[in-house]
């Protein structure tokens, strides 16, 4: 890393403000603004800072439609809001997907029009820690705050996940390096155990490393399970570890005063999906019956957990709800962004503060070429070439405030620092005013009594 | 007897959704029924005579004297025989989402692929499917650990992950190969399966049985072995030959049963006793 | 707008008002002495009326709720239904949704639900979630019993600076009052222990958990809040509790009450589970009678009962030890929820059944609770919703209250048998009117909260009404239960701050939900100082920054302000 000269040339400082990037959700970032820019950080990473201060590079500014060559032209407002209305009242099967970069006040007016509507909803979950909430469901959620952790933990595990690297202060600021009021030496008080098949920046600075195979996660804890129920092994290697090395494993996590388990999308992603975390969630419980354990899913951007707690709270189902019928519907494996799209059965995709384009396998992005999308975002990206209605946001935690749901379930509130350009209005706004907009063209779909469904279908 | 006769007419790339044309809820309907009845399609309702030609033929008191013969393409019908609770439903091809899901009793027979979610939490009846299963074949819908409570599953083909999930009753059987996780979570209810199962049947088993006829690929280590029968007797039926007994999953105390064919997977009896010889005299020692 | 709702059967306990048949009249939200001659007139001939329901003690919205509901898919697929042109549409059965919850609630004729347990650090969310329930006003209690600060300040004796703390915290956190669940208990669960009985200190912070109470009382009385502290004692849910809940009440006996708005100095929740006798739960058995007559005998204890109603539910405390020794025993699903420096919070499903032993003992145990306990202006009628069942099971415990031939049904053939050999149920004929129901589900918990606006038809109160379709001349409830039940259970009016919101069994209105919390004046010195010396604490071992901790006005939905004069 290069020595970079600390910025003089600044008008004022906003303290407290938090960084909208990862799950970390630090909200103890200083911007440094000139001009109406942000032109410094102080304490944030590298990851957040760049994210904040960049924040005019390939900038959406005004909102476009496609036209009839396929060229985006820049129109005004009212024009962009009546086409996008337009294509969503007309839908019979909308998807309205993303949320996880945006507020949840946004995620209020979003839901109100997919309930109007009869829309589906979905967050980045679906393609990140979708299979986390899946287990969570079958096997419950021993988690804790993060300041827990910072003044109690003395293990912390690091399941499938680089959290040097995508969630960079997180051992600085949360589990590790930290001094907390029970560990006042923070990393000397600690023992940090990294899983995951690759030798990763995180494993080189844990204390141990468990480098089982790709694919060998639920092999691997079934077996720590077995061993906590004082069971001989009886295969010599499992999943690539020596026995030896999982007794050994087993008891340190046993003797831990209070241990914890973070764990990323290295296991939510391989062969078994989210029965690796149902068994590393079973891990855990059966660790209370020795000391105390815990564990907490390293989401990935700021406010996936948000959506996940907004539309629990609203509707009773975490993500992929679908009001198509005028009822809430969660159906894994039917009712998810991807899943549909490889169907091919959406007629209009919405999505907002997220990037198909660079995220979905391919088979979902053809169906997405052959549709209207309308994108709702600060940054041109790949789901701009995809988009036929681009409406421009606005930056929540820097130009406009909004909640957060850190991913412990703690509640931010981002603040707003500068003023957003002038074209740009704020997500919630533009989702508001899509609403009002749909509400005129369409009357209310598959509203009861006049549809009565089959009560026994429900 | 009331037989139901769909012709399909055109297809849709938005699924249709027929959980309101079982026999419970259509065995009064005639011909003018049907011509009214608008079918959901995505956020909408479409005349159902858009899509099939209905013809009905005979009088029906209950539910269990109707027969639906679907024909056409029903890869986007979704839901056919949800919740049912008596009388027949044939489909001539294959068949989208939650075929029999939660379906209490009657029969459903598919004469093609089922797609994920067959025969979800089904209580009762018998669900035949003629091809291949994807994922969550006779499971439990996401948070719920009673899974498939009572009736009968059959695949010709082979299943996808996780089939019987939580099963907490009935029976499946899978003449094909079974996908990883077979199995996982179950409570009580037999599974069969006369392919091979690539990985990890059983994980987190309390109880029930599985049996697997073909090939095991990796075990779960909280399988432990138990001994080797001959011909076991799995409530009523015989099952020829030897096979290896594991009890487990030991995790969480399970006491669930696995028995697999111990001529196909002779490796696996190699971790009790590397030789051939070792294993005859197991058997030797059993018939004491 | 006025109305007159005419020729209704009053039942108003907190005015005496026993089943006259008298008009009710109420002028832009308020219940007036009369009305002008343009009143609308609302048709009640014959039928009962009631001050709208106040549960006091009930988990609807905050960071618990929301795991339960996001873990339980299951459960909220239960109640699931369409929506209509003015309802969303609904889902859950023991943890329904937000608008769910307020819908189900106006249903049954309520209109305030006090919100039991806030961690002071997720109050934001709380209030973000109060604020997503239609129809009902919801106070919610902070929680204080193993906040590290209040460990520190009870072990030292500063009632003064607790008191300042407590002050402070209400501003803070938006709260109404001091609630404490299983004190010490939940911090020594941080280290995965526990603590039994009230003598029993919490690991490193050396203070007793009868240390804590005490102080906690002392601080709530010196500050003279409209609720009294409000406790959910050590050892809950364990045979051979009934010592540590009968030590728990004496131990603030010498504290004098410092409000005028209510009698008792401790509110205790959910006392069913704190009755149990025994030493296991093999021979465990009901310990009701010799906690009710505690009660009975003390002037300045209150409780409500949790009442078990044998339906598969979800349990969730700030109890967390608790629930893992529930998740040893079932194995079903555990979540577990540890927030620092504050509190910790767990969660299992249970399915509570009239065929296990046990359950049928809790059941029994509640229902002695509510027969022994002679005064009913000492008991509330709750299910510590969603713990010992929902809500929406109100209904049917009151019709087990007014029919002993009902009682007498279940114990001959539907329960276990264990109700004749571990309980004094049998023995009870003892019945509730309609005059004792309509105390114990809105004038005693107005009364016990210190509300000075709701729970009474007194002019001047906010016109909270309800409506039950019921000729109280022409039922017998002791053979009519079901009848009691089902009308209980869908109010023809249900009427808030003068607006309709039930007709003729329909919601026709939603409105936007209040909260309420208490602004201590006086104080601000004291607290100042206080959070002053907390600074340094807070900013090295809380994860979030100060000025993210306080709830501000943005995720306030109307909040109704009760300002109280501390005298100190
Ligand atoms: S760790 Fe995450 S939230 Fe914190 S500053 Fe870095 S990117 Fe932002
Ligand atoms: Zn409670």
């Amino acid at each position: 890393m290069a020595y970079e000269e600390p910025i003089t040339d600044y008008d004022e400082i906003v303290e407290n403000c938090t960084c909208a990037f990862c799950g970390c959700n630090c909200d103890d970032l200083d911007y440094l603004v000139k001009d109406g820019h942000v032109v410094g950080v102080r304490h944030a990473c590298r990851l957040g800072a760049s994210k904040i201060m960049e924040d005019m590079d390939q900038r959406l500014i005004v909102p476009m439609v496609r036209d009839d060559n396929g060229e985006l032209k820049e129109v005004d407002w009212d024009t962009a809001l009546d086409k996008a209305a337009e294509y969503i009242a007309n839908s019979i099967r909308p998807v309205m997907y993303g949320w996880s970069e945006t507020s949840t006040e946004c995620m209020k007016e979003g839901l109100a029009l997919g309930e109007y509507i009869g829309a589906v909803l979905d967050n980045q979950a679906t393609i990140c820690h979708g299979p986390s909430l899946q287990a969570v469901q079958n096997a419950g959620y021993p988690i804790q705050t993060l300041g827990e952790v910072q003044n109690r933990a003395d293990v912390c595990v690091y399941s499938g996940s680089n959290a040097m690297n995508s969630h960079p202060r997180h051992l600085a600021r949360y589990s590790v390096f930290c001094r907390g009021f029970f560990r006042s030496r923070g990393r000397f008080d600690r023992t940090v155990v990294t899983m995951d098949p690759k030798f990763t920046d995180t494993a080189k600075m844990s204390d141990k490393w468990i480098g089982f195979e790709q694919n060998g996660d639920y092999g691997f804890y079934n077996a720590i399970r077995a061993v906590l129920k004082g069971k001989e092994l009886s295969q010599d290697v499992i999943s690539g570890i020596p026995k030896e090395d999982i007794y050994e494993l087993v008891e340190e996590m046993k003797n831990a005063e209070f241990g914890v388990l973070f764990f990323g999308l290295g296991l939510t992603h391989t062969l078994s999906k989210q029965r690796n975390i149902d068994i590393a969630i079973k891990m855990v419980q059966d660790l209370n019956k020795f000391s105390k354990w815990g564990l907490t899913p390293m989401r990935g951007h700021f406010n996936v957990n948000g959506f996940n707690i907004f539309m629990a709270f609203e509707t009773g189902f975490p993500f992929g709800v679908d009001f198509a019928r005028g009822y809430a519907r969660y159906v894994l494996g039917e009712t998810n962004t991807i899943d549909l799209l490889t169907r091919g059965e959406p007629d209009v995709f919405l999505v907002i503060a997220a990037d198909p384009g660079a995220h979905f396998p391919n088979k979902a992005n053809q169906h997405l070429a052959k549709i209207p999308v309308i994108q709702i975002d600060i940054h041109w990206g790949p789901s701009t070439e995809l988009a036929d209605v681009v409406l421009p946001g606005s930056f929540i935690g820097v130009e406009c405030g909004g909640t957060s749901y850190r991913m412990d379930g703690v509640l931010i509130f981002m603040k707003k620092a500068i003023d957003k350009p002038e074209t740009c209005r704020d997500d919630e706004w533009i989702v508001r005013e899509l609403k009002e907009r749909v509400m005129k063209l369409r009357k209310e779909p598959n509203v009861a009594p006049e549809y009565i469904p089959n009560p026994a279908a429900q | 007897m009331k037989t139901i006769t769909f012709k399909q007419k055109k297809t849709s790339s938005i699924a249709l959704e027929f959980d309101e044309l079982i026999p419970d809820e259509i065995y009064t309907w005639g011909e003018s029924d049907f011509n009214k009845y608008e079918v959901p399609i995505g956020n909408s309702r479409f005349p159902l005579t858009d899509y099939f030609d209905i013809k009905v033929e005979g009088e029906a008191e209950s539910p269990d004297e109707v027969k639906m013969i679907i024909n056409g393409d029903l890869n986007r019908v979704k839901y056919i025989g949800c919740k049912m609770s008596g009388g027949e439903i044939l489909c001539n091809s294959s068949v989208d989402l939650h075929v029999g899901a939660e379906m209490s009793g009657g029969t459903i027979i598919v004469d093609g692929n089922a797609a994920a979610h067959a025969g979800r939490e089904m209580s009762g009846g018998y669900l035949e499917i003629k091809g291949n299963t994807k994922e969550f074949t006779g499971a439990s819908y996401i948070g719920e650990w009673r899974g498939m409570t009572g009736g009968e599953i059959i695949v010709h083909g082979n299943a996808g992950k996780q089939c019987g999930e939580c099963l907490s009753g009935g029976k499946i059987t899978v003449l094909g190969n079974c996908d990883i996780l077979a199995g996982i979570h179950m409570s009580k209810g037999v599974m069969e399966i006369q392919g091979d199962v690539n990985r990890w049947p059983g994980g987190q088993m309390k109880n029930g049985t599985i049996v697997i006829n073909g090939k095991l690929g990796r075990l779960l280590e909280g399988f432990v072995f138990d001994e080797v029968v001959d011909n076991p007797d799995i409530e009523g039926k015989v099952y020829d030959g030897r096979f290896i007994k594991y009890t487990g999953d030991i995790g969480l105390n399970g006491k669930g049963t696995l028995l697999i064919n111990a001529d196909v997977n002779r490796d696996k009896l190699g971790e009790y006793g590397e030789s051939d010889d070792e294993y005859t005299s197991i058997r030797e020692y059993r018939n004491l | 707008m006025e109305y007159i709702l005419k020729n209704g059967i009053v039942y108003d306990p907190a005015n005496k008002v026993n089943g006259e048949k008298k008009d009710v009249m109420f002028k832009d939200g308020k219940i007036v002495e009369k009305v002008s001659s343009d009143a609308k007139v609302l048709d009640v001939t014959d039928k009962i009326v009631m001050p709208a329901g106040v549960d006091p003690h009930s988990h609807v919205a905050g960071p618990k709720l929301v795991v339960g509901r996001l873990y339980r898919p299951e459960d909220s697929r239960k109640g699931v239904t369409q929506k209509t042109n003015l309802l969303r549409g609904e889902s859950g059965f023991s943890i329904p949704s937000c608008p769910t919850t307020g819908y189900r609630y106006s249903r049954l004729g309520y209109g305030t639900v006090v919100e039991a347990a806030m961690p002071p650090l997720e109050a934001k969310h709380t209030h973000d979630e109060i604020a997503t329930i239609p129809n009902i006003d919801i106070p919610a209690l902070p929680l204080f019993g193993n906040n590290w600060f209040v460990l520190e300040f009870a072990r030292e004796g500063k009632i003064d600076e607790l008191a300042a703390f407590i002050s402070a915290w209400l501003k803070i956190s938006k709260g109404y009052g001091v609630k404490i669940v299983n004190p010490c208990g939940s911090e020594a669960w941080g280290w995965g222990m526990n603590v039994h009985g009230i003598n029993d200190k919490a690991p490193y912070f050396d203070v007793t958990s009868k240390e804590v109470i005490r102080a906690l009382a002392k601080a709530n009385e010196k500050l003279g809040l409209p609720h009294s502290i409000h406790i959910h004692p050590n050892d809950l849910g364990h045979p051979g509790n009934v010592p540590t809940t009968l030590e728990t009440f004496e131990s603030v006996k010498d504290i004098d009450k410092n409000a005028a708005v209510r009698n008792q100095n401790l509110h205790c929740c959910h006392l069913q589970f704190h009755s149990y006798s025994g030493n296991s739960w093999k021979d465990a058995s009901s310990g009701a009678e010799e906690v009710a007559k505690y009660v009975n005998k003390a002037d300045n204890i209150t409780c409500d009962v949790g009442q078990v109603t044998f339906d598969e539910t979800t349990t969730m405390t700030a109890d967390a030890p608790m629930e893992y020794d529930l998740f040893k025993l079932s194995g079903l699903k555990w979540v577990n929820k540890d927030i620092e420096c504050e509190t910790a919070a767990g969660i299992i499903p249970i399915i509570y059944s009239p065929k296990s032993p046990v359950n049928t003992l809790q059941w029994a145990i509640g229902l002695e609770l509510f027969l022994h306990i002679d005064d009913p202006w000492k008991v509330c009628l709750t299910t510590d919703h969603p713990n010992a069942g929902p809500f929406i099971r109100y209904p049917r415990i009151i019709s087990w209250l007014m029919s002993n031939e009902r009682r007498m049904e279940m114990i001959d053939n539907e329960v276990h048998k264990w109700v004749h050999s571990r309980t004094t149920l049998p023995t009870l004929d003892r019945e509730y009117d309609f005059y004792d129901i309509a105390t114990i589900t809105r004038a005693a918990p107005a009364k016990i909260h210190g509300f000075s606006d709701r729970g009474e038809l007194t002019p001047g109160y906010n016109a909270d009404i309800a409506v039950y379709d019921i000729n109280p001349n022409d039922i017998d409830p002791s053979k009519e239960h079901e009848l009691i039940e089902k009308k209980f259970g869908l109010t023809d009016y249900t009427i808030k701050d003068g607006e309709i919101l039930v007709k003729d069994k329909e919601i026709v209105k939603v409105k936007e939900s209040s909260t309420i919390w208490t602004n201590v004046k006086g104080y601000e010195e004291e607290e100042k100082a206080v959070i002053e010396g907390i600074m340094p604490f807070f900013n090295q071992y809380y994860s979030i920054k100060w000025e993210n901790y306080p709830v501000h006005d943005h995720y306030l939905s109307n909040p109704i302000r009760v300002d109280v004069e501390a005298s100190k």
